[in-house]
């Protein structure tokens, strides 16, 4: 059993952000910090770079349109043309309602899971839930946790500095 | 602190009373973990579980007996199946409102309500794609409507409104499970900590993914969710558009008109909100959550009701002036007929209900008395399906040609299928308030947060 960190919990979310930001400050860079909902402008705070998210539903909705629209142009210039009293084959306005549905399912699809891989989710363990004092719900309790890999990290100096920020407790968390 | 939480003197209040979050995820969880749920409860879902077997009968009835078995025929071939595939869409489409358009605003009343709303759009969804494959003379070949290599080298006709109905449909579906599930992810980790039982915790856990409510992971959900919501809603409307060129795109009379889509999708709100309604008010009081889903939320649903039903009500007159004002004598026919011709019963009734009895909820005594508000939503859910059946059967019945003009009859299996549909759906809205939170806790919790009512 090594150690993985340090955790902290506190009682609102405002002494949580002020203990990152003091933290911060000290140097520490391997933080991270948990909460019942979101805290906003946290994970500026924590060091987390802008996320390129936006980026990847866009693409979603580009393959998505791309590959459907292309799908109907074979099909009616290519696989099955059907001249139907001289009507253009390429008859857009009428392609273009199901090339929006499926820009708008590619974007959704790449959206779902860009944000689960992003977080690297379904993550089923990590060492954080060893911790007693964490559970995710019960105590609606605001969790700042400092990774021993952190090259600021001293067991018992960060844990006094986590006190004095006005912790709860301090746990230390096994890997 | 109430006087916090009510923002302005006078308003009513999203949340009443001073809740901390342990007491939040513990009431509402405490529904689902505890499984104690009254006895009126299992009473109400095995009555919905009697409809539900009536359902899986007249299904099994129509597939095997053919679908002469219910009473559609020449000249009327759209009858109960397509109004209810239209109507059960339409209460789709509150759901995802209330969930990404009032998100995209940033109203805070959505909070308690989103949850179940979006439930809602999920299982109406379920019901309303079940109709257009029964409404088929053989359902085993719904699958013809994808483009799949086949023998017969066919495609589908991608220039015909029922094909982009058909992605229309799927995508709303596929989006709104997603969204769903996304909504629910934090809500299946407290779900997750709370359950005692090894098979809940294995459960819920499972389910959760390992969340664990890191700032990185919010940060990047927050970005997604609202991402989610802003596709979500043009989405809605271009569905309910769709489903409306079904009919514009055919040159029958009382089908063909540009007002259709959006009269469609004001109406699909109009009988979406009172869908909620029907469901938010047993539910505040059945679980005694009267402080979190609060009188504000069904003063505000209401209000929603009376502003997508006055544009109905436009869509109404509208139908009516340019069927007149367009000179053309099939077009004025089927509206006289529509309204003195068979269906004229109907399309009173319908007025009545849509027209008459909404406009009591200009009234804020009405819209804040439950038992009456309950009442209107019902009168209005049913008003709306008799508008869904009206438009269907009154174009086909009074066609081009009078020798040729005739109703549809209703038989038993009509009725079976629109009651066993219903019954399938309340069955579903049970078992989802047995399973999983029906109110988002996580945001419920944020609410009260910010608002000073927790520390």
């Amino acid at each position: 059993m090594s150690l993985y960190g340090v955790i902290a919990a506190f009682a609102d979310p405002e002494a949580l952000t002020e203990a990152v930001r003091t933290m911060r400050a000290r140097g520490y860079r391997r933080m991270d910090a948990f909460s019942p909902f979101h805290v906003h402008g946290l994970a500026d705070m924590l060091g987390m770079r802008k996320t390129r998210l936006p980026w990847t539903i866009l693409g979603g909705a580009i393959v998505g349109a791309v590959f459907v629209y292309g799908l109907i142009l074979y099909s009616v210039e290519i696989d099955f043309p059907l001249n139907v009293g001289g009507r253009p084959l390429h008859s857009w306005p009428a392609f273009l309602v199901i090339a929006f549905e499926a820009a708008i399912l590619g974007a959704a699809l790449a959206a779902f899971f860009g944000m689960l891989a992003a977080n690297r989710l379904p993550e089923y363990y990590h060492p954080v839930f060893n911790a007693t004092s964490f559970t995710y719900a019960r105590g609606g309790k605001f969790y700042l946790l400092v990774e021993a890999a952190d090259p600021k990290f001293r067991k018992g100096v960060t844990k006094g500095q986590l006190t004095r920020l006005g912790a709860e407790t301090v746990e230390e968390v096994e890997a | 602190m109430a006087e916090a939480i009510a923002g302005k003197p006078g308003a009513l209040p999203v949340l009443r009373g001073r809740h901390d979050l342990p007491e939040i995820s513990g009431r509402i969880s405490a529904i689902v973990l505890d499984g104690r749920l009254p006895r009126y409860f299992w009473t109400a879902f095995f009555a919905c579980f009697v409809f539900v077997l009536i359902f899986l009968y007249s299904i099994t009835y129509l597939i095997s007996v053919g679908v002469g078995a219910y009473g559609v025929n020449i000249p009327v071939v759209w009858g109960t199946m397509i109004g209810n595939f239209v109507w059960w869409i339409g209460i789709g489409h509150a759901g995802t409102l209330i969930s990404a358009v009032l998100l995209l605003l940033r109203q805070p009343w959505r909070a308690s309500i989103n949850r179940f709303a979006e439930a809602m759009t999920l299982f109406a969804v379920a019901m309303a794609g079940l109709f257009p494959i029964l409404h088929l003379g053989r359902p085993w070949f719904f699958y013809w409507l994808l483009p799949l290599p086949n023998t017969h080298m066919h495609w589908p006709q991608w220039r015909s409104p029922l094909v982009w109905d058909f992605a229309a449909i799927a995508t709303y579906a596929s989006v709104s499970l997603m969204f769903w599930y996304m909504g629910l992810l934090p809500d299946l980790a407290v779900l997750r900590d709370r359950a005692k039982s090894r098979p809940a915790q294995l459960f819920y856990g499972i389910l959760a993914l390992g969340w664990r409510g890191s700032a990185f992971h919010w940060a990047r959900y927050q970005t997604v969710y609202f991402l989610m919501a802003a596709l979500a809603t043009p989405l809605v409307v271009s569905v309910h558009s769709i489903v409306s060129l079904d009919f514009t795109f055919a040159i029958t009379p009382g089908f063909h008109s540009t007002i259709f889509p959006p009269y469609f999708v004001a109406g699909a709100l109009l009988s979406g909100f009172a869908m909620v309604l029907t469901i938010a008010i047993p539910l505040r009081w059945a679980f005694s959550v009267q402080d979190l889903i609060t009188l504000r939320h069904m003063d505000n649903a209401a209000k929603l009701m009376i502003a997508a039903g006055m544009i109905v009500i436009y869509g109404y007159a509208s139908e009516a002036f340019f069927a007149w004002y367009s000179g053309e004598t099939y077009e004025r026919t089927m509206m006289w007929q529509r309204a003195f011709g068979p269906y004229a019963p109907l399309f009173w009734t319908m007025l009545a209900c849509n027209g008459a009895v909404l406009q009591l909820l200009w009234f804020r005594r009405v819209r804040l008395n439950m038992p009456v508000l309950f009442a209107i939503a019902l009168i209005i859910n049913v008003g709306m399906w008799i508008e869904r059946y009206v438009i269907v059967v009154t174009g086909p019945s009074r066609d081009y040609l009078p020798s040729s003009w005739g109703e549809q009859s209703l038989r038993w299996l009509d009725f079976g299928i629109l009651f066993g549909s219903i019954g399938t759906f309340f069955a579903l809205v049970f078992l989802f308030i047995r399973v999983l939170p029906a109110i988002t806790i996580f945001e419920v919790e944020e609410l009260a947060g910010e608002r000073g009512g927790a520390r």
